[in-house]
């Protein structure tokens, strides 16, 4: 079904894409308001927790070489079960995830760059290219992502500019409310981290599938790193009261950069980093739906599929995400993150891996 | 190949119409805001004024030159509930679409600030065209009156304001420090003040001088949570740089050792203080260690300076100067103001994070309280180019 075959960098780098982007402008905002300046400490507990995901994940896959999660859920717990699982993953975490992507996608767009530019204009044409590059298999997806992750060096920049605005008394003092704020600020980082669970449906078409286990710790700890290079930004610039307060932080601290007198309005390239990463965070999760429900439908080629998962992402993304942002921020931290980390994440995983232990099913890496 | 060629030329000229977008905007159909000021009415609404960039007289830098042949700026004002109303109120008057962007200034009326500054910076900080980076400046009188004036040297006082701010001359500070410290419990927050004074000169229509009025930074207003309650003139502002341990420069003017009619000015190259709190659970002290070092920039006095006794008799007299500016901020902070504007409570919070709970809530009143110390290590290191007076000795 699918033919290409990714390396393991290319692999990594799609994670980074895939998990990067809305973590940058979202999480910081939302851990901070939980465990304030220790929000950072807050990442090393998620990192823990991301860690876990992948070990779990990967030992799953390398049970079954070759398969994704949908043919081997099916092994594993029989026709009937295996594919109501399969469907579940595909409603409820695939495309709704991609279709949460697609809706902060163009949600960010119009708060930050075109306020007159209706939602679903930017849904679309991000939906539509996606679909292109889904149709072209993971073999592309992959080797454009790594042809533009260079962009993130930028972001970097951007980073390194702003140190000028920082300031390091600003998370101090460490462990102020105790553990708990800490705890609570974690969970939706993991959450995020989380998402490599996605790599279930990449394993199988690694070029080295040995590497997996490799290629899933590097890109949790990589991911982890930028995450917390960015909630600091915010932190060590804004402090633990304001950064709070700001919907996008790590945007609003890009604004202040002003360089000699000459290089500013360096949020641009966050707006950059956020277009390329949103379009292939979508992709990932697109190509999953597709790919998936191709495998659960038992269909020999994913790509009539493509247009329509296409149309549902651009519906879901308007419908089920609510009426306004405030909506879908409410919708995320109280209802999405816990749903998607205690059973997608870890849940279902874990029951299929304790289940193909119990029936001896799959056997150890040949 | 002819194909693929034929297809790349048709992707490359439909990128041209990419560029024709949504909320796209011409400079000839906005109205560029360099300065806004808010004043509260007299029926307790808000009045937005803001100054508006003339364009076609900024293109005629360079032409010409002296002479004020067109006013680069535009001044109008609008009244509204809130400053979002007042600004749709501008629109009736304004032609042009009104943008944000370029807003360098930001100044308060102090009427309006003695109410509460929240009416202000919340349209500011949520909206997404006025950038976090603009000056917040508090006006003695009406906010209005400041961005009627002009300057000589900038095209706008606006701009002027804004390099003004830029250079540190008073203590200013940007929307989103002004931000931070509203938001903040350990700090109550500062904001340079200015004063529309006569004090400009330019040759009148028979080359004579005539005085107009400029724009003046000189000192802070104080503020507890979001209302001003005070002013800080510029000798107390100069002892809040030092207890605030930011970069100091400046001048720093003392008695000449032998001769103390006469005075001797160093100029100040770096500075640093630490704040040490000390809680024993009931008394409250902060220890200031204070470091200076400046040149010798100026002397009125015949003695020859240049001998390390008398130098270390001058970095005594600094140091003691330092301590009266930062006694004298200190004195008014504690007990005219009650407002801890220096941010010793989040210096307290980072060394006793549990007695911080229980204190944040009253920390003004344990602020005013507060026992402090300050210890200044002055240094002198550079006399200039001259080593003796530079005239003949007294006898």
């Amino acid at each position: 079904m699918e033919k290409g075959k990714i390396s393991s960098i290319q692999a990594i780098l799609l994670m980074l894409s895939m998990i990067l982007p809305t973590a940058v402008l979202t999480v910081p905002a939302v851990t901070v308001k939980f465990a304030k300046q220790d929000a950072w400490l807050s990442i090393i507990i998620a990192t823990l927790g991301g860690l876990l995901i992948a070990w779990l994940v990967v030992s799953l896959s390398q049970r079954f070489p070759g398969k994704t999660l949908f043919e081997y859920a099916e092994e594993i717990l029989g026709k009937v079960p295996g594919k109501i699982v399969g469907f579940l993953y595909i409603w409820l975490f695939f495309l709704q995830i991609g279709s949460g992507v697609v809706r902060e996608f163009g949600s960010f767009l119009v708060t930050v760059l075109m306020p007159d530019t209706p939602l679903i204009v930017f849904n679309i044409v991000v939906v539509i290219v996606a679909a292109y590059a889904v149709r072209n298999g993971l073999e592309v997806l992959g080797r454009a992502n790594q042809l533009l992750i260079p962009t993130t060096v930028l972001l970097a920049m951007v980073y390194i500019f702003s140190t000028g605005n920082m300031k390091l008394s600003r998370v101090l003092p460490i462990f102020d409310g105790g553990l708990l704020p800490i705890i609570k600020g974690a969970f939706v980082p993991t959450m995020w981290l989380g998402e490599i669970v996605t790599l279930t449906m990449i394993i199988p078409y690694l070029s080295k599938p040995r590497e997996a286990r490799r290629v899933a710790i590097i890109s949790v700890l990589l991911v982890s790193f930028f995450l917390t290079a960015s909630i600091l930004e915010a932190l060590l610039i804004f402090g633990p009261n304001l950064t709070g307060h700001w919907l996008y932080p790590v945007f609003n601290a890009a604004r202040l950069i002003s360089a000699g007198t000459s290089l500013e309005r360096l949020e641009t390239v966050i707006v950059l980093a956020w277009i390329l990463g949103g379009f292939f965070k979508i992709g990932v999760f697109y190509y999953a739906a597709v790919l998936g429900s191709a495998q659960l439908l038992e269909l020999r080629d994913y790509r009539p599929l493509v247009l329509p998962i296409g149309v549902i992402l651009v519906a879901l993304s308007i419908l089920v995400w609510g009426e306004s942002i405030v909506d879908m921020l409410h919708f995320i931290t109280q209802v999405w993150a816990p749903m998607m980390l205690v059973i997608f994440e870890v849940g279902i995983p874990l029951v299929l891996l304790i289940v193909a232990l119990a029936r001896g099913k799959g056997g150890k890496k040949r | 190949m002819r194909k693929n060629i034929a297809l790349l030329l048709v992707l490359i000229m439909l990128t041209s119409l990419l560029a024709g977008c949504w909320s796209r905007r011409e400079v000839t159909e906005i109205a560029i805001v360099l300065g806004a000021g808010v004043d509260l009415t007299t029926e307790g609404q808000v009045r937005l004024t803001v100054q508006i960039a003339k364009l076609g007289a900024f293109a005629a830098i360079g032409e010409g030159g002296g002479g004020k042949s067109e006013a680069a700026n535009w001044v109008v004002s609008a009244e509204g509930k809130t400053i979002e109303e007042a600004q749709r109120h501008l629109a009736q008057k304004v032609p042009r679409e009104i943008f944000w962007d370029h807003c360098l200034i930001l100044v308060m009326g102090e009427e309006l600030a003695r109410k509460g500054t929240d009416m202000v910076t919340n349209f500011f900080q949520r909206s997404r065209e006025p950038r976090e980076t603009m000056w917040v400046l508090i006006a003695k009188g009406e906010a209005q009156d400041f961005l009627k004036t002009y300057s000589d040297l900038e095209k706008t006082s606006a701009q002027a304001a804004n390099l003004l701010s830029r250079m540190k001359s008073g203590y200013s500070v940007q929307l989103w420090e002004f931000a931070e410290m509203l938001a903040s419990k350990g700090v109550q927050p500062v904001a340079a003040r200015i004063e529309v004074k006569l004090t400009g000169f330019t040759p009148g229509p028979s080359q004579e001088m005539t005085a107009h009025k400029q724009i003046v930074i000189s000192g802070v207003g104080v503020f507890k949570e979001q209302k001003m309650i005070g002013w800080l003139d510029d000798d107390e502002t100069s002892g809040l740089f030092w207890l605030k341990g930011k970069p100091i420069t400046g001048v720093i003017t003392v008695p000449s050792p032998g001769e103390p009619d006469k005075e001797v000015s160093i100029q100040i190259r770096r500075g640093s203080t630490q704040v040490v709190p000390e809680y024993d659970g009931r008394n409250l002290r902060f220890t200031l260690k204070v470091k200076a070092e400046g040149d010798i920039i100026e002397q009125q006095s015949r003695e020859d300076l240049a001998k390390p006794e008398m130098i270390k008799a001058l970095e005594k007299e600094m140091a003691e100067e330092i301590k009266k500016k930062a006694f004298a901020v200190l004195e008014k902070a504690q007990k005219e103001y009650e407002a801890d504007i220096f941010g010793f409570g989040e210096v307290f919070h980072r060394k006793y994070k549990k007695a911080w709970r229980e204190l944040k809530d009253r920390w003004d009143t344990e602020f005013a309280q507060a026992e402090v110390n300050i210890e200044v290590e002055a240094n002198v290191r550079e006399i200039g180019l001259l080593t003796m007076r530079g005239s003949t000795p007294a006898e």
